[in-house]
């Protein structure tokens, strides 16, 4: 449980096809347990992490949605209000791969994130520790595709072997505060104002606007 | 001045005994400037726990009766209405004073439900039930948004619901009147027979499409009227029984058959001869002896053989005999008798007697035969023949008692009657005796029959034009006359009642299909009627007849059954019908049709469905369930023809549904209610089920591809965008379609509870499957217009007090009616399926968590501003009770977000997940729900925090400049001080009263954190500015003396911040003498603690007697080699610290030992003190070992020992007998050199003794 005020507090989704290991995932960074029989996930979990970076705490706020059709009308309405979004495929899936599109869209459908700006999408490959003959999507594969969706942060990793977990995380809020620190130099002091409507698109819930006087 | 602080005082005091909370007690128990104003102010201090005691007093009536308060606030709101309206009449300026009592409304009703600890949450919102629901203005924001979209809908649904339930009343108790199996004929209250409206003679032609026929006509046709006419007129000539009432008369009799048979005068004149002309009738007096019960015994054996004989008394001589029931008092004839009666027998009588039969010798001889008699036909002539015998032979029977009855007592229709028996000089009765009388003639029976049916059709033709009754009134009641001239008729022509029955049904049913006559008249019918033809007691002639008739009255039975829904007459006699019908039904098809007729043509049917080809497979239960749908099906049809959509746009699309299930709902109502228990107990047939698998096919069919089809096509809610109309519109559709999922959901509950084993296999089923879709945006939908209430209640919110016994304020109310309503909305959805169900509940929670932080910020800002003060000097901020209140609203909702969440059913969720999936499943869910609701509550505690935050930041400047200003002033004026300590008493009072515990704690730890912050700020800049100490001791005496007076000792040290400031204040405030000797001390309890030396050892002695102090340095080993020669020339110098208090006292030296390690001094000293250096406590003895340079400028350290003046033991015992010291020699390091109290020296630069104190400290490091 959180204590400290202070905390940035940011919402992260994890999406991506079911069985990728989103919910390995989450486990290893929250817990740092893999359950190599992990059940499926019903509909939404969620968990609250803290993580420390350049002497700042930020407190994730992680959802982890279920990938399957049927739940689709479940996870969605979770997008909105998102900091940062986590898509994960693994790499000896390929289909899995191939459908990160799709998984941004559909959260970029439901987020209702500003148009203009960019949004800090994270790629993450699992599963990275699978013998190569069994890998179906290499490195490369995921560089050219986030190049060419101008998208800059993707990471492999693996919930089992604990490989680039944190990293990814950390990776994902370094790409929050580069996108948000240039939010503020292009818009500044756009919190001050207390119109229900500006507030609504940007309802990020930052707790550490009381410490100055 | 004096004023405030009184009034500070004062709070405090009244909290303090209001809330008997002994540790914050303690804590300001000891500030002695507090003690002092409350003790001069009593009489305030009690009049302020009188009010509190009243305040308890509140929460005890609150706990005891909640009820009689609800019951109060009831009260109140309706003479809040009444005045509000009488306000709207007066004058619109008096809108003020409505403000004024809408508040006060509300307030008195917050003011119920204000202890949370007394009262469960639930209770509480339960009670708010009854509010109307929030500010009205609040509501205005979006229309009434969720008093459509849930609650109200509840309501809604609750007020048709009672509406429905008055209606079904009505009905119920026209049903109940309805109800008794047998209706009394007779006493049947004929309703009156007025036309109700139009539609009846509408419906009466529409049901039967045929013009109605010239009745003349019709009677001509059947029958050669004159013979019949003439028949009549002879049978009224010829009149029996006792009824040809006087009233009536034959004259009378005589109009009314001409006018029945339309006979012109003249030709009734002819008529009339020829009937007077004919013979009188052959008439029989029909006897039929039944039983008779309780005669008295004749014979010795306490029994009779009775028999009865019975005879006229104008011929006596002509007796007929029953046969001899051996041995009984009850015997049983049942033995039939025609006795032949003349023309005018109005005066005879039929005499009635019983016997004991006492048998003679001949009849006991022919009872011997009996046994050779075969067969039952013989057995009966033989006992006839012995009775016979009996009479006519001489006997000596023994009369029982008799009956003598005058044939004008008897109708012409017949009777059954029980007489008595009486006999000569016997008082007491001899029994009862049960007969049938009726006359007969001796007519052809088929003849009397035709003739019967066409008298009635004639007659009952010529009554329904004379009386013009409406169709399906008639039941059976003709005029006097008309009465008169059918019972003669039957009785002339000797008609059994059954035979009657039979006539009567076929002419009815004949005329009914022209003029539609009552319904009872052929179930009671039928009631007659069915067992005769059962037991094949009925013709055949008769039974064919009868099935033609019934062939001719079956359509209008279904007619009813179609039109079930017609509100063409009052539910009574529909009801009536209804029942009519369905006995008819049950009638007929418990009398299994024959084979040979086809009761249901197809011209007469086209509804009946599935026929297999030509055959005729139908039969009265398939027949009356295609009546019964195709009923659904015309009714349903109509109602699609009458709510058609205004245009093809979602919402009419919605609302069309949402109308059309209504409506089909309530007639499924009316049928559950009313007409299944009739269907089921009557035909055993399931009315209400067969219309709900029919309806909920239909409504399947029509919805759910429409509904899927909008779902899909939902729009996003776009925040954005809501000053457009066009915002409004999925709003609107989302709202519409969620009318819709209730109305579906309702309807399909009634079917789960219609049929519950076949509703599994309902289309309907999965309804919910329809609109899954449509959930996410509800919640959607139901966050924004949350988020834009709770910011009106915030902009309404006047910051007072809901009431004087809560700590807050409206808005906070407010925010939990809106949850509130949340919940009631998620509670209607009442989801069935549990995945989604547990996924959107965790939803909910973030999204009540999100409205949460959104009114903690809308709070935040509100009072925002509010208590700064500025004037050409200074800002000035002062803690208000409005910040106060925005905290404690925010911690209000904070408080009801647990009990919230509970109230949306997660366990039942859980636990069904449990059983669906599996408990490790389950428990994941769990998990994640608690960490979504402790992630809620931790996120607005945290907004808490903040704003607490933000609060004691404000305080800061205000406590900084009184900080430096009381640090600068001090000597000349404490005022600042006091003036500081006001300051900090005031807003700590202030939050302390108002705020909670918990809130008040971590307000006063964020107090002491800011202010160690704000004073290591002070120190550090005024270090710069090089104060003098006295500025840092000025400093360290305010914050000791705030301290103390706010803060509770146990937690003094708590706060590392704070001591750590203190303690830098200290050393900031001593003075460099001061500050030099602590710098010794630390080397001195550093020396000590060290067991090892590089440098050396030396042993001394010492001791003090009275003022004076002798030393004795006695030698050193192992001292440190400090010359190029391996050795070192060592000296040692004795200080007495501290160096300022021993000014006086010079520094002696031993002398120096030349190249030994190991030198033997054997020195002696002697100091003489003053009696205050003497007292000095920390006083220090410093021996600095020396290498001694050869030329005396440059020695150097070899290390230092000190002993405490505290070590040295007060004696008047001679030196030399004290035990040696051995002091390890050691030197000045980088840690003392790194501590606080070097690196206060070395700010010091100002100071020479610091400068020269700080260059000798480095030579004594041994650099
Ligand atoms: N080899 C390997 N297997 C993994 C890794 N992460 C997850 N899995 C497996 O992938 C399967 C699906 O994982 P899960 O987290 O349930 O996937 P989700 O549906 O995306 O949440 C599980 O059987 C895991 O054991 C990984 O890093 N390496
Ligand atoms: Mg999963």
């Amino acid at each position: 449980m959180r204590s400290n005020s202070k905390n940035t507090l940011l919402k992260v989704v994890i999406l991506g096809d079911g069985g990728v290991g989103k919910s390995c995932l989450m486990n290893r960074f929250v817990s740092n347990q893999f359950d190599e029989h992990s059940f499926h996930t019903i509909g939404v979990e969620f968990l609250n992490k803290d993580i420390e970076l350049d002497g700042e705490t930020y407190t994730l706020q992680i959802w982890d949605t279920a990938g399957q059709e049927r739940f689709k009308t479940l996870r969605t309405p979770f997008y909105r209000g998102s900091d940062i979004c986590m898509l994960t495929y693994a790499v000896d899936d390929k289909s899995s791969f191939k459908n990160i599109e799709m998984w941004r869209n559909e959260f970029l459908n439901y987020a209702d994130v500003k148009e203009n700006g960019q949004f800090p999408f994270i790629v993450v490959g699992n599963k990275s520790d699978v013998p190569v003959e069994e890998r179906e999507v290499s490195q490369l594969e995921l560089e050219t595709w986030c190049n060419e969706n101008s998208i800059t942060s993707c990471i492999e990793t693996s919930a089992k072997s604990a490989s680039n977990v944190q990293e990814a995380f950390k990776m994902a809020v370094q790409y929050w505060l580069r996108l948000e620190s240039r939010a503020d130099k292009i818009d500044p002091g756009v919190n001050d104002t207390v119109d229900l409507k500006k507030k609504h698109s940007d309802n990020r819930s930052s707790c550490c606007t009381g410490s100055s006087e | 001045m004096h004023q405030e602080m009184f009034c500070l005082a004062r709070g405090i005091e009244a909290i303090r005994l209001m809330e008997g909370d002994n540790q914050r007690e303690t804590s300001f128990e000891r500030s002695d400037v507090l003690r002092r104003r409350v003790r001069s102010n009593q009489r305030p201090k009690l009049k302020r726990v009188r009010s509190a005691r009243k305040g308890f007093e509140k929460f005890q009536i609150f706990e005891d009766d909640v009820n009689s308060i609800k019951n109060k606030y009831l009260k109140e709101y309706w003479k809040y209405v009444n005045r509000m309206k009488m306000m709207k009449i007066k004058t619109k300026t008096a809108k003020k004073n409505v403000d004024y009592l809408q508040m006060k409304t509300r307030n008195d009703v917050k003011s119920e439900n204000a202890d949370d600890k007394t009262v469960p949450w639930m209770l509480r919102w339960k009670y708010r039930r009854i509010h109307p629901v929030c500010d009205i203005r609040i509501q205005q924001v979006d229309g009434g948004f969720f008093e459509r979209f849930g609650s109200l809908f509840k309501e809604q649904a609750e007020l048709v619901e009672a509406q429905e339930q008055i209606e079904k009343k009505k009905v119920a108790e026209a049903a109940a009147e309805v109800a008794p199996e047998k209706i009394d004929d007779e006493n049947f209250d004929e309703p009156a027979p007025t036309v109700e409206s139009d539609e009846v003679s509408v419906s009466s032609t529409d049901t039967e499409a045929e013009v109605e026929k010239d009745p003349t006509q019709l009677i001509h046709t059947a029958w050669n009227i004159d013979e019949l006419y003439s028949e009549v007129l002879y049978e009224i000539l010829h009149n029996v029984g006792c009824d040809l009432s006087f009233e009536i008369g034959q004259t009378s009799l005589f109009s009314y058959a001409q006018d029945a048979f339309k006979i012109s005068n003249d030709k009734h004149k002819h008529l009339m001869e020829v009937a007077e002309k004919k013979e009188a009738p052959d008439l029989m007096i029909n006897v039929e002896v039944i039983e008779a019960k309780e005669l008295h015994p004749k014979d010795s054996n306490g029994l009779s053989d009775p028999f009865v004989t019975l005879y006229l008394a104008s011929n006596a001589s002509r007796k007929y005999n029953s046969s001899v029931k051996p041995m009984t008092l009850n015997p049983t004839w049942e033995e039939h008798f025609a006795l032949p009666i003349q023309e005018n027998a109005t005066d005879d009588t039929l005499c009635l007697e019983v016997w004991d039969f006492d048998p003679a010798e001949s009849v006991k001889e022919k009872l011997g035969k009996v046994f050779d008699v075969k067969g039952l036909k013989g057995m009966r002539k033989l006992v006839k023949e012995i009775a016979v015998t009996a009479t006519t032979g001489q006997h000596e029977n023994e009369l029982i008692g008799r009956a003598n009855i005058p044939l004008n007592t008897i109708p012409a229709s017949g009777m059954t009657m029980w007489y008595s028996l009486d006999k000569k000089n016997k008082i007491t009765r001899q029994g009862v005796l049960k007969v049938r009388i009726s006359f007969s003639s001796e007519k052809n029976n088929q003849v009397a029959e035709q003739e019967y049916r066409h008298l009635l059709r004639i007659i009952l033709l010529h009554e329904l034009e004379m009386s013009k009754v409406a169709p399906n009134w008639w039941f059976g009641t003709f005029s006097p006359q008309g009465a008169q001239l059918l019972t003669q008729h039957i009785a002339q022509s000797g008609l059994t009642p059954v035979e009657v029955a039979v006539c009567q049904y076929c002419v009815f049913a004949f005329i009914h299909q022209n003029h539609a006559l009552s319904l009872t008249l052929f179930s009671n019918l039928l009631d007659r009627l069915s067992k005769p033809i059962q037991m094949g007691v009925v013709c055949d002639e008769d039974v064919k007849l009868f099935w033609d008739a019934t062939k001719k009255l079956l359509p209008s039975c279904f007619g009813v059954i179609r039109k079930i829904r017609r509100k063409n007459i009052n539910e009574k006699t529909k009801m009536k019908q209804v029942t009519d019908v369905l006995k008819i039904l049950n009638h007929i098809h418990t009398l299994d049709p024959p084979t040979n007729i086809d009761l249901f043509p197809r011209a007469a049917y086209p509804w009946i469905t599935n026929r297999i080809d030509d055959e005729s497979n139908c039969n009265v239960p398939s027949a009356l369930n295609d009546a019964v749908t195709k009923g659904a099906v015309d009714w349903l049809n109509h109602i699609l023809e009458n709510n058609k959509r205004p245009d093809e746009s979602d919402f009419a699309r919605l609302q069309n549904f949402i109308q059309i299930i209504h409506l089909i709902r309530s007639d499924l109502q009316k049928a559950i209610e009313f007409y299944d228990k009739l269907f089921q107990e009557t035909v055993n047939f399931q009315y209400a089920k067969a219309l709900y698998v029919f309806y909920q096919e239909k409504v399947t069919s029509l919805c759910e591809p429409e509904v899927r089809d909008i779902c899909r096509n939902l729009k996003k809610i776009q925040y954005e965008s809501t000053d457009g109309e066009n915002a409004e519109d999925p709003l609107c559709d989302g709202t519409s379609l969620f009318e819709l999922y209730l109305a579906v959901q309702k309807f399909a509950t009634l079917g789960a509870g219609l049929c519950p084993a076949d509703c599994d296999n309902f289309q309907i089923r999965n309804f919910h499957e329809w609109f899954h879709g449509g959930v996410a945006q509800w919640l959607d939908i139901a966050v924004y217009k949350a988020l834009q209430r709770i910011e009106k209640a915030v902009e309404l919110d006047r910051l007072t007090h809901v009431d004087n016994t809560v700590k807050y304020s409206s808005s906070a109310v407010d925010t939990l009616t809106i949850f509130y309503q949340v919940k009631v909305f998620w509670q209607q959805l009442n989801w069935p399926d549990v995945e989604s169900c547990y996924s959107f509940i965790a939803k909910i929670i973030d999204d009540i968590c999100r409205c949460s932080v959104f009114y903690a910020d809308k709070m935040a800002a509100k009072v925002e501003g509010l208590g700064d003060s500025q004037n050409v000097y200074e800002k000035k901020f002062e803690i208000t009770n409005e910040w106060c209140l925005a905290i404690n609203n925010i911690d209000y909702v904070r408080e009801t977000l647990e009990p919230f969440t509970n109230d949306l059913g997660m366990t039942e969720v859980i636990q069904k997940i449990c059983d669906m999936k599996s408990p490790v499943d389950a428990q994941r869910c769990q998990q994640t729900l608690e960490n979504v609701i402790a992630n809620a509550i931790d996120t607005v505690r945290n907004k808490i925090i903040e704003l607490l935050e933000v609060v004691v930041s404000k305080m800061v400047p205000s406590m900084r400049r009184l900080l430096v200003e009381g640090a600068e002033l001090c000597e000349q004026d404490c005022n600042s001080i006091d003036r500081l300590m006001m300051y900090v008493d005031n807003n700590l009072g202030t939050l302390h009263r108002e705020l909670n515990e918990e809130n008040f704690s971590r307000t006063l730890s964020i107090v002491w954190d800011t202010l160690a912050l704000t004073l290591k700020e002070i120190i550090q800049t005024n270090v710069d500015k090089r104060r003098p100490p006295s500025f840092f001791a000025n400093l360290r005496k305010t914050l000791n003396l705030m301290m103390g007076s706010f803060k509770n000792p146990n937690e003094y040290d708590s706060c590392d911040v704070l001591s750590k400031t203190e303690q830098l204040l200290r050393i900031h405030g001593m003075e460099t003498g001061d500050l030099i000797h602590e710098v010794h001390k630390n080397m001195q309890k550093k020396f000590k603690e060290t067991t090892e030396s590089p440098y050396g050892e030396i042993s001394v002695r010492a001791k003090f007697q009275d003022t004076s102090l002798t030393v004795e340095v006695m030698n050193a080993s192992n001292l440190m080699a400090m010359d190029w020669n391996g050795s070192c020339d060592s000296f040692v110098r004795i200080h007495l610290l501290p160096d300022h208090k021993f000014l006086s006292i010079e520094k002696p030296k031993t002398k120096t030992h030349n190249k030994n390690q190991f030198p033997l001094y054997d020195e002696q000293f002697t100091f003489t003190l003053t009696c205050d250096q003497r007292q000095i406590e920390d006083g220090l003895i410093m021996f600095s070992v020396k290498d001694k340079d050869l030329l005396g400028y440059n020695n150097r350290y070899i290390g230092e020992a000190f002993l405490a003046f505290s070590e040295i033991e007060d004696t008047m015992q001679y030196i030399g007998c004290l035990p040696q010291t051995h002091l390890l020699l050691d030197r000045a390091s980088n840690s003392i050199l790194a501590s606080e109290e070097m690196r206060a020296l070395e700010q010091r630069q100002g100071d020479k003794l610091a400068k020269e104190f700080l260059k000798k400290f480095k030579q004594r490091m041994g650099s």
